[in-house]
């Protein structure tokens, strides 16, 4: 009687799999980051590098710490909702060292947002520096802390 | 020749190889250095994703278009000059029909010259000729089904637990389809780290108790920022919720976005 074996194409068929399946699994092993999947399908640890990076702008809380005086006039005037470093400019640097100063501020800022322009909405304060002024800094009159106490 | 003996042989041979692979400590230390890779950054630890669910929303009837939102952002975000923005402003200017015909209204012009960084100056068109015009802020929309996260073929961009939508750089292989599936316009590639770049929601600041930069420098508050998983006392974002009837950009796409529009016009997309 003839003896059964697996023809050796099958056979070749069968190591191959092993072999592809096998390389599969330990190229996985080593490559899979050990955070991925802890939230999702994504690095886990992505969201720590992601959230890693220092901020620049430093945040109107941290300005009053050291410039509570002015942080306090302006909190009740017409500028109560600005923020600090939209006027002054980033200023995280500045926080950690006061050598670095802000940025120092130009009349093209005020036009920034009150140059009349017939796109802003009609509730928004706007002047024609045109007609309003012309040639003057805003600032002669109006202290950006205080603007509506003409000076 | 293939015989079971040489065949058994062969496969025990390969079996204790491997056997021998897996409990050397050789290959731990390999597994190491390979994911070190992957590993790194000093940040703080103490922030839970899943403690949080942030989200934004526009208030387009306070938007004066100064611009320092898209400022700040650049600054903040150290995104690159030029045509790249995480955050944007788009300026429409809907004119009045033109004479002899009868419709409600005439065109609508959008323009955004270079994002609206520097403010915008007059409209385009004379002021005789204006019906309305307004300013319209642009950002990640936040999706409930990101169309951004499902494309990635990496798993290099995903909806993080916090409600942030964020992109993994050191995964992303830089295929664009994130930027081609966004219905928004709000990604784009990097020219520096040539990686899928977007609003972060300004991660590293929010995680710090941060508002994110561009919320953090609006003179008007026409961005609202909040936490829907810790309501804070008079919380702007409830309040803005309570006192607003809203939109979302594209509803139609089934995207549902997240972050939450009021004063909208028909033309905004």
């Amino acid at each position: 009687m003839r003896r059964w074996s697996i023809p050796p194409q099958i056979t070749r068929i069968i190591l191959l799999t092993i072999g592809i399946v096998t390389t599969y699994l330990l190229a996985r092993e080593f490559l899979t980051p050990p955070s991925f999947g802890q939230y999702g399908w994504y690095r886990g640890e992505a969201l720590v590098e992601i959230r890693s990076p220092e901020p620049v702008f430093a945040g109107k809380k941290l300005c009053a710490e050291c410039h509570a005086e002015q942080a306090a006039k302006v909190a009740d005037r017409g500028h109560k909702s600005l923020a600090c470093e939209g006027c002054h400019g980033a200023a995280q640097a500045h926080a950690v060292n006061p050598d670095i100063k802000t940025q120092i501020l130009t009349y093209s800022h005020c036009v920034r947002c009150h140059e009349v322009n017939l796109s802003r909405p009609a509730w928004h304060k706007q002047i024609d520096t045109k007609e309003h002024f012309p040639g003057e800094a805003c600032t002669d009159c109006h202290p950006p802390h205080d603007p509506l106490e003409s000076q | 020749m293939n015989t079971p003996a040489s065949r058994r042989k062969v496969l025990g041979r390969l079996g204790g190889a491997l056997a021998g692979l897996a409990t050397l400590p050789l290959a731990d230390k390999a597994r190491a250095a390979v994911q070190k890779v992957f590993v790194s950054s000093g940040a703080p630890r103490d922030y839970d994703p899943t403690k949080h669910r942030w989200v934004m929303a526009v208030d387009v009837n306070r938007c004066i278009g100064c611009g320092l939102c898209v400022e700040a952002c650049k600054t903040e975000n150290h995104v690159p000059d030029g045509p790249y923005f995480r955050t944007w402003i788009e300026r429409y200017v809907v004119t009045k029909p033109r004479e002899g015909t009868v419709r409600p209204r005439g065109e609508t012009i959008v323009d955004s010259p270079n994002g609206g960084i520097g403010g915008f100056k007059q409209p385009p068109v004379p002021a005789g000729e204006i019906l309305h015009s307004f300013f319209v802020p642009k950002l990640c929309n936040l999706c409930e089904h990101s169309p951004c996260a499902q494309v990635c073929p990496v798993g290099a961009t995903f909806d993080a637990p916090d409600g942030a939508v964020l992109v993994d750089s050191k995964y992303c292989i830089g295929c664009g389809f994130c930027i081609q599936a966004c219905p928004y316009g709000c990604r784009f590639l990097n020219p520096h780290t040539r990686t899928a770049d977007k609003c972060s929601l300004c991660y590293h600041r929010i995680t710090r108790g941060l508002q994110p930069a561009c919320v953090e420098v609006c003179p008007t508050q026409a961005r609202i920022f909040g936490d829907l998983k810790n309501p804070v006392e008079n919380d702007p974002i409830q309040d803005f919720y309570a006192h607003h009837r809203v939109q979302a950009l594209k509803p139609h796409l089934g995207t549902d976005p997240r972050v939450l529009y009021t004063g909208l016009d028909k033309e905004v997309m």
